[in-house]
């Protein structure tokens, strides 16, 4: 099949913009192989980080594993997320791996039903977040590399036991940190005419496609349960492309919308459900947005004072208890308080016929734009003054392999001027909140459309209060520590 | 039984287990010794001054040995601070290096000495204040 096979619309103007029609792309998109073409690389790259990491230099900014890691990947990563979609989780190599094991053996049990939820996914995002700071994950390249590594072994694992992306849906970290951020992405995998769909009964995007005789599958459907028709949005979507491979119709592209745009309705999603009956998503999205005040208040010179007095106070000497209590404060106290209150204050103000809770867990999604502001603010500022820094790592880790083929390692390539890139992180900030309160605003009029201004103002206060704290915190001077209660 | 799914399983994490062990890092004794001190103390954002003294096994001052002082952030990204020591006499050296930003720094001593053997030391510099 090739792109333009399509059936021409009769008013282009009214369709969105497909990637799939895009010449080269769209051959590209619908190679079989495209997935592994685009994943190989990125598992070499994983295996010299690992190799670099466990056996080169012990200092952070002279070490491929981190600088890659925690520079690089980190930005590149929001960045296309921002203005493409979830193309990391296409490109997965963890997944190129999984797949390859796959061949040797196959996962023969069913995903706990209990754990058909983000909970779990919930509670690494947080311990991952939790040991970034408590063991200083960026400054050392031998736990970096053994990050990756457990990421490849829990693949493994997870995959290896049960069947279809349990993983991708249930466990990886990094998913829910994508699935969150895709949902402000501009490009979404989504049928182009319903009525294709309507008239097809075999439903292959989900259930694969099969020989017509053995029933035996030869290419497989949506391995996350997102059946195409009445898939909304990026949630949970990997963009691994397999719905399209399926589709004999070849009625699935990657189509251009408005960003956020899923997050201000609320309709029944194949594989999620609705967005306002799932705390498990509430909870995610809570962590995803005041995870990215947390991650950014670790680097600023304030947090070595919070930790100091708080050592004093509670009579400890060692980071865990302390970080705990920051993190119970930043992760649970902070948006309860904050979501509980502006949600009380619709039901009284506004006159909103719904629960408290409810209440909270709709609007909650109305503050991803914010946090994801702060995520690419963060990222960018570390991607951006070190954007060079990657040549001399480079070229040093090269030359340290006997062959300097590269010349003497360029210690003095950085990245950007800060000044440049903060005015690029306030432009971050500032889309995060505008998108915000966009959103809080859709979600305020169709929940009480006699009176939205109402329902809208406490969800736009708190929106302003975590934009205020994010400019502040923007502003503080960056302290990089690898030992926080040192003193 | 083991299930071929808890073998492989069994397999990955001993390979695991090995590899954990086996990239342990043997460290050489030490066979010159270094006094260092950075001033100003406590270290701040600016200029620094790096006082080094080295003595052999014999407590017997090292001159004419080479020092390159490298300053480095514990967080990728950051760009290295280069100077060259400069000798005071009776085996002491000083350089001149920059702090650009708070925060952890580590100061490594890239030393030749006298006879072209080479050694390197570290110093850490914790809790860098802001200006």
């Amino acid at each position: 099949m090739n792109p333009s096979s399509i059936p021409a619309p009769d008013n282009p103007d009214s369709l969105p913009f497909d990637l799939m029609r895009v010449p080269g792309l769209g051959h590209l998109f619908r190679w079989r192989y495209a997935r592994p073409l685009l994943q190989a690389p990125l598992l070499l790259l994983s295996l010299i980080m690992i190799l670099h990491g466990l056996f080169g230099p012990t200092l952070a900014p002279k070490s491929l594993a981190t600088t890659l890691s925690w520079l690089h990947f980190r930005g590149v990563l929001v960045l296309v997320l921002l203005c493409a979609g979830n193309f990391f989780c296409l490109a997965c190599p963890f997944m190129l791996v999984r797949q390859l094991a796959r061949r040797f053996f196959k996962p023969r049990y069913s995903w706990p039903r209990a754990l058909r939820n983000k909970w779990l996914s919930v509670g690494l995002f947080v311990l991952i977040l939790f040991t970034y700071e408590l063991f200083d994950l960026w400054s050392s390249p031998w736990w970096t590399a053994w990050l990756i590594v457990a990421y490849f072994f829990s693949v493994l694992v997870v995959d290896g036991f049960f069947k279809h992306a349990s993983f991708c849906k249930f466990v990886c970290p990094i998913g829910q940190f994508n699935f969150v951020a895709s949902t402000l992405s501009p490009f979404e995998v989504k049928v182009r005419d319903q009525d294709v769909c309507t008239r097809c009964h075999t439903n292959d995007c989900i259930r694969g496609r099969r020989e017509p005789v053995s029933d035996l599958v030869t290419i497989r459907g949506c391995e996350l349960a997102l059946f195409q028709p009445s898939k909304v949005g990026n949630m949970d979507c990997t963009f691994c492309l397999d719905c399209v491979h399926a589709c004999p119709h070849d009625n699935i592209g990657i189509l251009s919308r408005m960003p956020a745009s899923e997050l201000m309705a609320d309709p029944i999603r194949s594989g999620i459900g609705y967005f306002s009956r799932r705390k498990d998503l509430a909870a995610l999205a809570i962590v995803f947005t005041f995870g990215a005040l947390l991650n950014a208040f670790g680097m600023v010179s304030p947090v070595y004072a919070v930790e100091r007095w708080l050592g004093r106070i509670l009579h400890v000497s060692h980071e865990t208890p302390v970080l705990g209590v920051i993190f119970t404060f930043f992760l649970i106290l902070e948006p309860v308080l904050l979501l509980g209150l502006a949600a009380w204050v619709t039901r009284i103000w506004a006159g909103s016929r719904r629960a408290l809770l409810p209440l909270a867990v709709r609007y909650t999604y109305g503050l991803v734009p914010l946090g994801f502001g702060m995520w690419l603010a963060h990222y960018c500022f570390h991607f951006l003054t070190g954007l060079y820094t990657v040549i001399p790592v480079t070229q040093s880790a090269v030359a340290s392999l006997g062959w300097p083929l590269l010349g003497e390692p360029r210690w003095s390539l950085t990245g950007l001027p800060a000044n440049i890139v903060q005015v690029i992180e306030i432009g971050f900030l500032v889309l995060g909140f505008a998108g915000s309160l966009a959103v809080t605003y859709g979600l305020a009029e169709s929940d009480c459309p006699d009176s939205p201004l109402r329902a809208f103002l406490p969800w736009g206060t708190v929106c302003l209060a975590l934009w205020s704290a994010s400019m502040w915190l923007m502003f503080q001077p960056m302290e990089m520590r690898a030992m926080l209660m040192s003193g | 039984m083991l299930r071929k799914e808890c073998r492989i399983l069994l397999g990955i994490t001993c390979a695991a287990t090995l590899l954990i062990a086996g990239c342990s890092k043997s460290v050489e004794p030490p066979f010159v010794a270094i006094e260092q001190d950075v001033s100003p103390t406590p270290a701040q954002v600016g200029p620094a001054t790096v006082t080094l003294k080295l003595a052999d096994a014999a407590a017997q001052p090292i001159t004419g040995a080479r020092i390159a002082v490298e300053g480095e952030m514990s967080h990728a990204g950051m760009s290295p601070r280069f100077a060259e020591a400069k000798e005071l006499g009776q085996g002491r050296y000083q350089a001149q290096i920059r702090f650009e930003m708070a925060g952890d720094w580590i100061i490594l001593l890239h030393v030749t000495l006298p006879g072209g053997k080479k050694l390197e030391r570290q110093i850490d510099v914790r809790g860098v204040r802001p200006n």
